[in-house]
């Protein structure tokens, strides 16, 4: 009967942290239990097979080491020849102990439903075994407090990695401004905004940092390069977070409607059946599609930039409107 | 689903920390700490006893207590100096991210940024992700929710709805929740008769009333509001992060076009949102949020006239 896995990646654990040195791959096969040493007396077409079981067997428990969390150190010993060995340090692997008080502990588990059904899941869940560990008090939701996002990125577990490692991520973009390109950038962190992620770093085709949001990726983010390839800077510089001035938009609303504008705004009186509002803004996109969503209820007045978008964008969605109805924007 | 080796194997080198900190422990009590049955624990005791260093002899393997595991009680004798590991880069980033989050959101109880405090030390490359504040809702209003929720009672709300109308309603509130990094406060409406997921930044005035709450917290999930048709909306792949945004949207996107499919609770938010990617959209149906969008973007350009 095979090996029960879990008992397999145990094993291997145990040996590569009893090891002295290092154990190659040979040594890994005929020494620890759940591997198959070679069969004596194989034909070459049964080595193939057992040898190609091996390595695919022994590659999967290696990723398996890593999404545990286990630093898997390669020892090359010249007295050997190149033939690789490895090695596990506890002192790098150990969890430290942190004393979690129970609301600290209760906290934590938000990750459990913050995360759920995104590939980060079951990395939440394993976080949380870990703290387990080492508290007395057991993660449990806390009473009458949540957290949940609508559309998590399959990104961010492939940067989080290689950010780790130092190695640079390559993915398909697509931004408003440039169009469609493939960029290639050292991540320096993750950002997360209103729920959407964010890949702050720094762009090597454009040499300069560059913040992507992860939901303008397509397909997939593939680490490349060797590892320990950048540095991230400390302090990380706060690209982009120099943000446009503030500036103000006058717009109107009808009696009992615009409540959020209003409440960001400052009444400045009337003009027949509108309420003026001075509204602050950086980003002439906020006023814009506050004052579309109101459909008819507001006004922009200035400024007139803003205003002419507003048209630009109604006229365009009642083209498409009327179109899909099959009547023309004429009548 | 079977459980994923990497999740057991986490589990396994957690008992044994566990008992190293507790000295012992019963079958049910691991069971609690970790979140698994009791057959679990037992299964799970029965792996490590197998497991140990090559050669596989008596002292090369973790071992237990035999007497006491027959009396579900739980005591290592050798761990093989194996305990748990530190979190991966992965873990780190689910942990920390998630209550950055809930720290950004302004209603965080003080043990999320404690606890934020620890984990980051803890990890010693804890800039691995951040979070951004959308701004905090009114501190008194989030007050007086917090505090009806532990009494169970109550609120009288004047509430700005989805509409943009001012509304009165008293709720059943069951939950503060932080969705998207926007705070809500999940109810029961009385006035709906319903359960509500109410945005506590869209909350006016909040009054804590005398009345128990009666109903239980809704366990199915995300919001209750009940779609009425289903929508198909194809757009250039500009408009992709909107459409996105919509519950329960499914999108097929071939490089050049996206096409959505949605169920829709209510045509007027929906056709609202549309005029927002206006230039991007190609086609809009069924007819019924067609002439919404046609007559919400009419009734904009008369405003603007």
């Amino acid at each position: 009967m095979a090996v029960d896995p879990a008992e397999r990646l145990l094993n291997l654990i145990i040996a590569l942290t009893h090891a002295r040195v290092r154990m190659t791959r040979a040594q890994i096969r005929s020494s620890v239990a759940g591997y198959a040493p070679p069969t004596p007396g194989r034909s070459e077409d049964e080595a193939r097979r057992e040898d190609a079981a091996f390595e695919r067997m022994f590659e999967r428990d290696k990723d398996e080491l890593r999404r545990i969390g286990i630093p898997l150190k390669t020892v090359v010993d010249p007295t050997h020849g190149d033939e690789i060995g490895y090695k596990i340090e506890a002192s790098d692997a150990a969890m430290p102990s942190i004393e979690f008080s129970p609301a600290e502990m209760a906290v934590l588990a938000l990750a459990r439903e913050y995360w759920q059904g995104a590939t980060l899941g079951p990395d939440a869940q394993q976080g949380l075994t870990k703290v387990a560990s080492t508290a007395a008090a057991a993660p449990r939701s806390p009473l009458g407090l949540g957290a949940r996002a609508t559309s998590l990125s399959d990104a961010t577990a492939v940067i989080a990695e290689a950010r780790a490692r130092r190695q640079a991520v390559e993915f398909d973009y697509t931004s408003e401004s440039t169009g469609h390109a493939t960029r290639t950038v050292e991540p320096w962190h993750l950002l997360i905004r209103g729920g959407a992620e964010y890949l702050v770093g720094f762009d090597r085709d454009k040499q300069a940092p560059r913040t992507y949001r992860l939901r303008r990726v397509h397909g997939d983010v593939r680490a490349i390069g060797p590892a320990d390839s950048y540095e991230i800077p400390d302090p990380v510089p706060s690209q982009g977070s120099s943000p446009p001035p503030v500036k103000t938009a006058r717009v109107g609303v009808r009696p009992e409607a615009g409540h959020v504008l209003r409440e960001q705004g400052t009444a400045v009186g009337t003009e027949g059946d509108w309420d003026l509002l001075d509204v602050s803004y950086r980003y002439a996109d906020y006023i814009r599609d506050a004052v579309l969503s109101l459909g008819g209820r507001a006004r922009v007045l200035a400024p007139t930039d803003i205003a002419d978008r507003v048209v630009e964008y109604a006229q365009s969605a009642r083209e498409a409107a009327l179109a899909s109805l099959g009547e023309s924007s004429d009548g | 689903m079977a459980e994923k080796t990497p999740a057991r194997v986490t589990r396994l080198l957690g008992i044994v920390t566990y008992l190293e900190h507790h000295d012992e422990a019963t079958v049910a009590q691991l069971a609690a700490h970790f979140d698994v049955s009791e057959s679990q624990i037992r299964k799970d005791v029965t792996t490590l006893w197998m497991s140990g260093a090559p050669g596989y002899l008596h002292d090369d393997l973790i071992d237990f207590d035999a007497d006491a595991f027959d009396r579900d009680i739980i005591r290592l004798t050798d761990s093989q100096g194996v305990s748990q590991v530190r979190l991966s880069p992965r873990e780190a980033v689910a942990l920390i991210g998630a209550l950055t989050t809930v720290a950004a959101s302004g209603i965080a109880p003080d043990a999320v940024s404690t606890a934020l405090d620890k984990l980051v030390a803890a990890v010693g490359d804890g800039e691995a992700v951040r979070s951004v504040s959308l701004g905090a809702p009114d501190p008194e209003i989030v007050g007086t929710l917090r505090a009806a929720i532990a009494a169970g009672v109550v609120v009288d709300l004047a509430y700005v709805d989805a509409n943009d109308n001012l509304t009165e309603r008293t709720i059943e509130p069951h939950r503060l929740v932080v969705i998207d990094g926007i705070t809500y406060v999940e109810c029961w409406c009385r006035r709906a008769q319903d359960y509500r997921t109410l945005r506590i930044d869209r909350i006016r005035t909040a009054t804590q009333g005398a009345d128990a709450v009666a109903t239980k917290p809704d366990t199915s999930g995300g919001f209750s509001l009940v779609p009425q048709f289903e929508a198909v909306i194809t757009a250039a792949r500009p408009a992709r992060w909107l459409l996105d945004t919509f519950p329960g949207v499914s999108v097929d996107d071939d490089g050049t076009t996206v096409t959505a499919r949605f169920g829709v609770a209510d045509a007027r938010v929906i056709a609202a949102q549309l005029l927002t990617i206006g230039p991007h959209v190609h086609t809009i149906a069924p007819p019924q949020l067609a002439h919404e969008v046609a007559a919400q973007a009419h009734a904009v350009l008369d405003a603007q006239a």
